[in-house]
């Protein structure tokens, strides 16, 4: 059988999870390529016009693999952490996948509880099930693809940078470098660091977060405000830049809560969507550098 | 301490109602108007969706008339709603107002000790006993659900009233007079008045008019102005129009779904396409176009506002539905740029639509 992971969304994060889990089971993993041109079109082409530009390219990634894979896989996920969401785009996923791409083949349908190994083993096995009978080769694909992830880290930690910022964004924003036009590079050649939320450890992030009138009830949301608003009290960086997505509803809180927070501190905040051009991104980029070298 | 709670079509009423009976003092900030979505806007994130920003311009309109309470309700995800109390106490603070901000989180939530505070910061105003506490809360869902209840009559019969616009000006009337009433008692008094005389307006049963359902985002579809009163709209056109959520359906939603029974009517008609809750009322929405289906509707009509975001995997999911069902179904996103000609020549061209497939126009040609 060959299963379809279009890497888009949250794939950045859990694609060693997926495709090891997969193969496992006897699977042959066909990927869709990184994001591109051909596939950002596909993706508006099919997309409801009101969605934002991940999901879009997610779409896309679809797509472009619909046609060789007999299962493709649609990770609903609901909740990774326990009372929080992801967005409530997330949740309904295959559904608007289904509905929005003609001739689809199979897709996993089931929703991802991530909160605890046990409620995770339910989209495991109702979705291993769909491939092969045999429950003890689910069960031990399962705990190979997690041995297997827990070795993975996600992160940028750029060492040695006069200048340091922070960049901060969902996943699939900051590392996909179609979406962000390269600008770890881009920023690493004009002579500034880089650090990512996953390098702040969860206490200062829940820290952080309590001094909030409510506690935000997006994962990405949390970590977004509580790595940057850490790491600008405690002095460890120079600026903050923030890649959103255009019409993103979690990042027109969170954007506004940082800003409350961190008062007049350096922070540029790059909208992308499916118009951006790249040099004015460039030169958005640039401007902010300059004012942080004149800065410190 | 003057209280106040925002917008949300005749919620209004409700307030009057609930805080006479209190004997708190409250006031009823202006009805949403251009000038409080300006006012609105100019202190809310660009990005932000509609009923945020007119929110906003409630309660800085508000307080100009001297409120110092403000009540709101709140969720806890994943929709951008249940944020939207930390950012506009941010907001209001930065502004320099010193407020009360009472939040209504759900007591699962929240722990019922936080809830049963946060009550008590409103209720211990009142010198009233906790048995005139609990009857104020009586009257109060009484009210809410007679003037649901007149409304979705008008709106129905508007399709088949003899005299033209009759529902219209009765319900215009009504709203008039229930607002001037002294006493809760007195209100409800006018509300059933005003229902029975509903049932005695003059109606031509041979007639066959449009039926629409209104569906989507709770706030613009229930908030007149939020929508450029398209329900008014649809009544001067003679077309039948049936709105599902409305802010009594809402709470008795809010009270079933603490036993798991709420809504079982559009969790069976919305399995098919959604089987899942994904937030807002995502799924009531497409609940609601397959029960329209169902009802002999000849069409739909979703609103939400731009960048909602489970009203977003809806209007990805209806196209799917208006062609399994033969069923139209027309979209509307609602922002602060809205051009109102746009809208109804977008309105108008549904109806026509609607019209020729009624009376098989085409097929005579």
């Amino acid at each position: 059988m060959k299963v379809g992971i279009p890497k888009g969304l949250l794939n950045y994060k859990y694609s060693i999870f997926l495709e090891k889990f997969f193969s496992e089971l006897g699977a042959e993993i066909i990927t869709s390529p990184n994001t591109n041109k051909q596939i950002l079109d596909e993706g508006v082409k099919h997309c409801v016009n009101e969605a934002c530009l991940p999901i879009k390219i997610f779409h896309g990634h679809v797509a472009s693999i619909k046609d060789k894979c007999d299962l493709m896989v649609i990770p609903r996920i609901m909740q990774i952490a326990e009372n929080e969401f992801i967005c409530p785009k997330f949740c309904g996923l295959p559904e608007m996948i289904v509905h929005s791409i003609p001739n689809m083949p199979k897709v996993t349908m089931a929703p991802i509880y991530a909160t605890s190994k046990e409620k995770l083993y339910n989209w495991i096995i109702s979705t291993g099930s769909m491939i092969t009978n045999n429950k003890k080769r689910i069960k031990e694909a399962y705990y190979e693809a997690l041995a297997e992830q827990s070795k993975f880290k996600a992160g940028i930690k750029n060492e040695g940078y006069k200048l340091n910022i922070v960049l901060i964004g969902h996943p699939y924003n900051v590392y996909d470098n179609f979406v962000n036009m390269n600008i770890v590079k881009k920023l690493n050649k004009l002579g500034i660091g880089i650090i990512t939320e996953e390098f702040i450890d969860e206490s200062s992030i829940s820290d952080k977060t309590k001094e909030l009138f409510k506690k935000p009830f997006w994962t990405f949301a949390r970590t977004a405000y509580g790595a940057s608003t850490y790491l600008v009290e405690n002095k460890k960086i120079n600026g903050v830049i923030y890649i959103s997505s255009f019409a993103c509803g979690i990042d027109s809180v969170v954007i506004d809560l940082i800003k409350e927070k961190i008062k007049d501190f350096p922070f540029l905040i790059l909208k992308v969507d499916e118009h951006t051009g790249e040099s004015g991104f460039d030169t958005r980029i640039e401007a902010f550098v300059d004012m942080l070298e004149r800065k410190y | 301490m003057k209280i106040m709670t925002p917008h949300l079509g005749n919620t209004y009423l409700v307030t009057k109602a609930i805080f006479d009976s209190l004997g708190i003092d409250y006031i009823i900030p202006e009805f949403n108007s251009k000038k409080s979505l300006e006012i609105g806007s100019m202190h809310s994130p660009e990005d932000m969706c509609l009923p945020f920003k007119l929110m906003m311009g409630n309660y800085i309109q508000g307080i100009e008339q001297g409120a110092d309470t403000i009540i709101i309700t709140g969720s806890c995800g994943p929709c951008r709603y249940g944020e939207y109390c930390e950012l506009q106490i941010n907001t209001l603070k930065k502004l320099g107002h010193n407020l009360n901000f009472v939040v209504l989180d759900k007591p699962s939530a929240i722990g019922t000790k936080e809830f049963l505070n946060r009550i008590s910061l409103i209720s211990s105003n009142s010198k009233k006993t906790t048995v005139q506490k609990l009857n104020a809360l009586r009257v109060g869902f009484k009210v809410l659900n007679l003037i649901d209840k007149i409304e979705a009559k008008a709106h129905y019969l508007a399709g088949y009233e003899k005299n033209k616009s009759e529902c219209k000006i009765l319900l215009n009337k009504c709203k008039s007079d229930a607002i001037k009433s002294t006493s809760p008692d007195e209100m409800i008094k006018i509300l059933n008045y005003y229902y029975r005389k509903f049932n005695s307006i003059e109606l031509s049963k041979e007639k066959k008019p449009i039926k629409i359902a209104i569906i989507g985002e709770i706030y613009t579809i229930i908030e007149p102005f939020s929508n450029l009163y398209i329900e008014d709209k649809l009544m001067d056109y003679g077309v039948s129009t049936k709105r599902r959520l409305t802010p009594s359906w809402w709470a008795k939603d809010s009270f079933m779904s603490v036993f798991g029974l709420n809504s079982l009517d559009m969790r069976r008609a919305s399995n098919e396409y959604l089987p899942l809750y994904i937030g807002g009322h995502a799924r009531e929405c497409i609940g609601e176009t397959v029960m329209a289906t169902e009802e002999g509707f000849d069409g739909a009509i979703q609103i939400f506002p731009m960048g909602c975001m489970p009203e977003i995997v809806c209007k990805a999911l209806l196209p799917t539905i208006s062609k399994d069902k033969d069923f139209p179904i027309l979209t509307l996103v609602v922002d602060e740029m809205t051009g109102e000609a746009g809208y109804i020549t977008r309105i108008e061209a549904f109806l026509d639509l609607l019209e020729r497939r009624k009376q098989n126009v085409l097929s005579r040609c």
